[in-house]
């Protein structure tokens, strides 16, 4: 009996053991990127999940506690409720949230998560359902500036913070009182301020771009409408239009584009806009200039897709048909675009050439495994960290790069900079990582190009299937080669010329050779 | 005169594009082995131009090859081509019986093939920046054959120039005919197939129980 039990324990143990080494903390998403023929290939994660902070872990209980200096009243809720956006204020390290469902707005200190301030309903600043925010320091007067959408107000308000829990409101960007502005409501949704303290807000089913108001309130117009996509319907459309009557064209509808989501400001002063309608293939992702315009709008960016390919995919696990739905666009610190489909729960990051450098993020319905997400509503890149907002889970969830997330990020600087050279040893290590990383083969193609080994950077850029720089390449090595062989080539040219010579010549004195030579030979048997 | 061998032949008709197939059927030469011959290399030249094409040129999806593509707009289009052409001449007084048909079709293809190997092969040398030779030499291959194709179907016919184009605008649409025919027949077998294989299996299901 006693050696059964002993042996029982014995396996047990062995058991727990070699079950908890099999046990690996895995990526709650399958890793995939897309190589030049828009197949998806697995590839290795370069984000993971570092922690999920809810509200309790973000101090939020502190609103409920009367010892505090936080506290707001007994039943405030100590969760995030439906929170739709977030705001990083870099200097300051200060992360802003919209608390859309509770009506508040929360301030977060990034270095450790905790909430540094609250901002609610006091009598004079009645939030409802804030869906954007937005803060500026002025580190001249050291004072932070919040603009907030305060959407079931319908206005968007600049405040300026006085404390961890008292705003000073400034001005309110209410619905402009202009002939442009045919809308009959003004509901604010996200909000961002440039340099020269212009306000632009999305405003929710105004398809003719941004409101920009000046500093001082006055309505400035429209800011990088999309366009029409031109669908089939579309086309015929304005084929009818030009053969029908003034009645008929009165009762036609028109044919408006649909409006962008969501915006961000990168730190050079463009604006990149989102839109978030299912299967766009028009401006679903813009880079505006001040003008206005999308300095996108060339042949060669206009065939990049952003966000998945298929853009209408089955998930195996709910049994739910996806369709990308780009909910949030972030400009990192390195001037890398983020974007998050708000359908798969995926996150979408490209470099300013627009080539995509990760997929990351999953969403589930059913579990709640950490990481992934039911209702992804923001992300935010926080320094080197990026947080994903969930509205659903009431929660951020916070990704930080893995080893391999850092070889490429730090490859591609290097690489942007022009520092092939330096830049071919990390994407020597990133190749190590995943051999099927297309951007690592172009990277070293380009430091072979710039070291003057051609062959090698043909054989990188065959790999990478990128035709244009394997076409440099070979111009250099067809020099080269070319240079290399001089001698020969001239000395194979004037043989051949020479020989070209010699058989005119030959001819002109009328000796017929080759039958000479016959001749010769026979007389030779004969004899 | 005109004592040629076969390969002779068709150098003759090659660089005589006005009367070199006249003389042709005046001789009553031309060979079907050439012919055949012919029609594998125009197959052997499209998978050239897929396979062997320099990697700067080359826009195929290379990830999966499918030789079936590159049969059906070889010797498909070829046999379709002559089924066509015989039997919308035939009916339009046209003289060339079926094989010299296909004979003539296979001699007038040589210039596009030869010129298909050929920019094939300069587009393992050439940059982006000069893809004008290629597209030369391709278009060069192609107007030559085209000359030739126009010659060849006026000589075996007898028909004026006119009509000689007419006949070979109708060949095209028979060939879409046929194809559209080949393909219904095909999906028909596959009905009845499937049909004939769940009787069987009903049957079977019977039996066993």
């Amino acid at each position: 009996m006693k050696i059964k039990a002993l042996i029982s324990v014995v396996f047990a143990v062995v058991f727990i053991f070699s079950s908890s080494v099999n046990a690996f903390a895995s990526e709650p998403y399958n890793p995939y990127s897309y190589d030049k023929w828009g197949d998806p290939i697995p590839s290795q994660s370069g984000y993971k999940v570092d922690r999920v902070v809810d509200g309790k872990q973000m101090g939020f209980d502190e609103f409920c506690d009367p010892k505090s200096k936080l506290f707001i009243s007994l039943e405030e809720s100590d969760s995030l409720n439906g929170a739709k956006d977030m705001f990083y204020l870099k200097g300051l390290e200060q992360l802003w949230i919209a608390d859309s469902g509770n009506n508040r707005i929360i301030c977060l200190d990034t270095k450790t998560n905790k909430v540094i301030g609250v901002y609610h309903s006091d009598g004079i600043l009645n939030f409802s359902s804030p869906n954007g925010v937005f803060a500026k320091y002025d580190s001249e007067n050291d004072i932070t500036h919040l603009y907030v959408a305060d959407y079931n107000n319908s206005r968007v308000c600049k405040c300026e913070v006085m404390d961890y829990k008292t705003l000073k409101s400034i001005k309110n960007y209410t619905k402009p009182n202009s002939e442009l502005y045919n809308s009959k409501v003004f509901n604010p949704e996200k909000v961002l301020v440039d340099g020269a303290d212009n306000v632009y807000t999305v405003v929710g089913s105004v398809t003719t771009g941004a409101c920009v108001f000046s500093s001082d309130g006055e309505f400035m117009g429209f800011y990088g409408a999309n366009r029409v996509e031109p669908s089939f319907k579309v086309v015929a459309q304005k084929f009818w239009r030009k053969i029908a009557t003034q009645k008929a064209l009165d009762t036609m509808q028109r044919s408006v584009p649909v409006e962008y989501k969501n915006f961000d400001i990168d730190k050079d002063g463009f604006i990149y806009t989102v839109t978030e309608a299912a299967n766009t293939s028009t401006d679903a992702v813009k880079k505006v200039n001040a003008a206005g315009n999308n300095i996108w709008d060339n042949v060669y960016i206009n065939r990049v897709t952003f966000g998945d390919y298929n853009q209408s995919s089955m998930d195996i696990s709910s049994n739910v048909k996806l369709s990308t739905k780009l909910t949030d666009i972030d400009i990192s610190d390195d001037q890398y675009i983020n974007l998050l489909d708000y359908q798969t729960g995926r996150v979408f990051q490209y470099n300013q050439d627009c080539e995509l450098i990760f997929i990351f993020g999953a969403k589930s319905e059913s579990s709640n495994q950490k990481g992934s997400f039911k209702a992804p509503n923001a992300l935010e890149s926080v320094d080197e960290d990026i947080y994903i907002l969930d509205g659903a889970k009431n929660d951020i969830t916070i990704y930080t790069k893995t080893v391999f997330g850092k070889y490429v990020h730090s490859a591609v600087k290097l690489y942007e900079d022009g520092k092939y050279t330096e830049s071919a040893e990390i994407w020597q290590e990133v190749v190590k990582r995943d051999g099927g990383y297309n951007l690592a083969y172009v990277g070293l193609g380009k430091a072979c190009v710039y070291n003057g080994e051609y062959k090698q950077a043909m054989k990188y850029f065959k790999i990478s299937q990128s035709r244009k720089n394997y076409d440099k390449a070979y111009e250099y090595y067809r020099e080269q080669w070319l240079s290399e062989h001089f001698g020969i080539i001239s000395a194979a040219i004037i043989i051949l010329i020479l020989l070209l010579i010699l058989n005119a010549v030959i001819k002109n004195l009328g000796i017929n050779l080759k039958g000479s030579i016959v001749r010769f030979f026979k007389n030779h048997k004969k004899s | 005169m005109y004592e040629f061998s076969e390969i002779g032949w068709l150098k003759h008709v090659i660089f005589h594009p006005v009367e070199g197939f006249e003389d042709l059927r005046w001789k009553k030469r031309g060979s079907l082995k050439f012919s055949v011959v012919i029609i594998f290399m125009l197959f052997f030249s499209m998978l050239a131009e897929y396979r062997l094409q320099g990697f700067q040129y080359n826009t195929h999806y290379t990830k999966i090859f499918n030789v079936v593509p590159l049969i059906l707009r070889s010797v498909i289009f070829y046999i379709t081509w002559c089924v066509g052409n015989w039997s919308i001449c035939t009916l339009f007084d046209g003289e060339g019986t079926f094989k010299n048909i296909c004979i003539y079709t296979s001699y007038a293809l040589v210039p596009f093939i030869v010129f298909s190997f050929v920019s094939t092969f300069l587009s393992n040398i050439l940059i982006l920046d000069e893809a004008v030779w290629i597209e030369f030499f391709n278009w060069l291959g192609f107007g030559w054959s085209l000359i030739l194709m126009v010659q060849a179907m006026r000589a075996v016919h007898q028909y004026s120039f006119g009509k000689t184009l007419v006949s070979m605008l109708a060949t095209v649409g028979a060939m879409f005919i046929l194809l559209f025919l080949l393909v219904l027949v095909l999906l028909l077998f596959q009905q009845v197939y499937n049909f004939i294989y769940t009787v069987y299996m009903e049957i079977q299901y019977r039996i066993m129980g």
